[in-house]
């Protein structure tokens, strides 16, 4: 019984720490800005609504994170990919499990902890709108899979090459600026911002987070954003079946 | 022989097999060299962007920051050459058993462990950190004395071992933890906020880096020294801080190791 606990206690250990992980970086932007801020709003930022906003980037990026293409690479170089190849449904519907089996818990947790921190400090309080809260969990279940595909696909890339991950890297380099991981798209230079519109980095974690913080109000605001996600969701969907398809038939010609 | 000095001839050896192990991929060489410059970018737009809306940073300028970063840059560097492929690698070695044919050695086994191996590639990224700290510093327009280069030297070798220290700390808790696979995410994470000069945060924040995860002696302390915001009680401290930090992580892998029963136990 006790062991058995101490096991549980350490596979908790191992996901409190990917937590901490993924929270410390909207910490750390919070911090800095929220020193920024001391002199006043920046660019209509006060000090609360950086703390809002990052609240929401904890959520919304925890939610929507993808890891999938690390695992992919080592499958591939491994060979742990041939017994997964040999199943009758393709590897990709573990991997789906995968994600909500680990996100639901994890986003949870994070939600519960804002909710406390919501009592003991007003700022970070939301106000409450059951209509906007359930477009933002659209947002985000949309968000989480164009970033799912997208990783997805660029982890198969690993049937080709092996550098498939630096790839994946490149894309999450910029995506602290495009995605407003580091800041509000809004305080980016206007060039830069005006250039994220036309990829999927803004929709995967400002545009949810933007729904939640209230900086999404108009009914033309909103159709843009889900309009865009679902064009990213259908291209990185369609890439997804182009490399999985093309990349099976690679891997069988090299190891056959 | 001694055992301080058989360690030394023991080291020599493997380090050499590294070199010549990582000489046969010069691609990958290539590979960390261009990720390092892609985050080196990707942080000083970061600073940028910060300073779009702020003309300093918890007191210091665009400049100073970016010595910082350097610096940052360049314990990071220290950290994929020796720490990481180093002692980064227990966890794993307590969970199969195979730190048996450590501590069969005739060398101290937390030395053994600790500089068993060299990535000598990342390398690089100590000589980027340290070329882009010179670079900040020749724009911040200022004169260097003796004493504060002097200053520089001391503080940095204290900063590698106050991260040595934490990682040790870290990789101790592995005796307790088996299943415990990512401690080193935890570093990653944490050391992240060392990106910055430590007055850049609130209140909170600061004393988490400056008391109780010791990140603060790590980059803003030789940041300062370089920066003339160093003062010779201040480095009298960040000496004592070194030693302390050293001495406890040296205590904690004492008690973590008489946990050890190998894999079976």
């Amino acid at each position: 019984m006790r062991s058995a606990f101490l096991i549980d206690l350490q596979y908790r250990a191992s996901i409190a720490i990917w937590l901490v992980w993924g929270i410390t970086e909207p910490i750390i932007s919070l911090g800095i800005w929220w020193s920024i801020a001391a002199g006043g709003a920046v660019d209509g930022y006060t000090r609360e609504a950086f703390a809002r906003y990052f609240f929401g980037v904890a959520l919304v990026n925890q939610a929507t994170l993808s890891w999938d293409a690390w695992n992919i690479d080592r499958w591939i170089r491994g060979g742990e990919m041939n017994y997964r190849l040999t199943r009758p449904i393709a590897p990709i519907h573990e991997a789906v499990a995968d994600n909500i089996a680990y996100k639901a818990p994890t986003a949870a947790i994070i939600l519960a902890a804002w909710f406390v921190a919501a009592i003991f400090w007003p700022a970070v309080r939301i106000p409450f709108e059951p209509g906007r809260w359930t477009l933002a969990i659209i947002a985000i279940v949309l968000a989480a899979a164009i970033r799912f595909l997208n990783g997805y696909a660029s982890g198969l890339l690993a049937f080709w090459t092996t550098r498939a991950t630096a790839l994946v890297e490149l894309q999450f380099g910029l995506s602290l600026f495009l995605s407003g991981r580091i800041a509000p798209l809004s305080l980016l230079p206007p060039r830069v911002a005006h250039f994220a519109e036309y990829l999927w980095f803004p929709y995967v974690v400002s545009f949810p987070v933007e729904i939640l913080t209230g900086a999404v109000t108009t009914r033309s605001q909103y159709a843009r954003g889900f309009a865009w996600q679902i064009v990213w969701l259908v291209i990185w969907l369609l890439l997804y079946m182009l490399v999985w398809s093309r990349g099976r038939r690679h891997y069988g010609a090299v190891g056959g | 022989m001694s055992g301080p000095r058989r360690t030394m001839v023991v080291l020599r050896a493997f380090w050499q097999i590294n070199w010549l192990e990582e000489l046969q991929y010069r691609g990958n060489f290539i590979a960390s060299l261009l990720g390092t410059v892609f985050w080196l970018a990707m942080a000083m737009l970061t600073v940028a962007l910060y300073f779009r809306h702020t003309p300093q940073l918890g007191g210091w300028e665009y400049w100073d920051v970016v010595v910082l970063l350097g610096i940052f840059n360049a314990l990071a560097g220290v950290v994929e050459t020796v720490l990481r492929p180093g002692i980064g690698h227990l966890p794993t070695d307590v969970r199969s058993g195979a730190l048996d044919l450590v501590l069969v050695r005739p060398v101290d086994a937390q030395f053994y462990v600790s500089f068993r191996r060299l990535d000598v590639w990342r390398l690089a990224d100590v000589v980027l950190g340290l070329a882009l700290a010179a670079y900040a510093f020749v724009q911040t327009g200022r004169v260097i004395s003796t004493w504060e280069l002097l200053a520089f030297a001391v503080t940095f070798a204290v900063a590698i071992a106050v991260v040595y220290a934490i990682w040790v700390t870290l990789m101790s808790l592995a005796f307790w933890f088996v299943a415990v696979e990512n401690m080193s995410a935890l570093f990653d994470a944490v050391f992240e906020a060392a990106r910055y000069p430590v007055s850049a945060y609130p209140g909170a924040l600061r004393f988490l880096f400056v008391y109780l995860i010791p990140i603060a002696w790590t980059t803003t302390i030789p940041a300062s020294a370089l920066t003339g915001r160093l003062n010779p009680a201040l480095a009298m401290w960040a000496v004592a801080v070194g030693i302390a930090a050293l001495g406890a992580s040296r205590l904690l892998w004492r008690v973590a190791l008489k946990r050890y029963t190998s894999a079976g136990g």
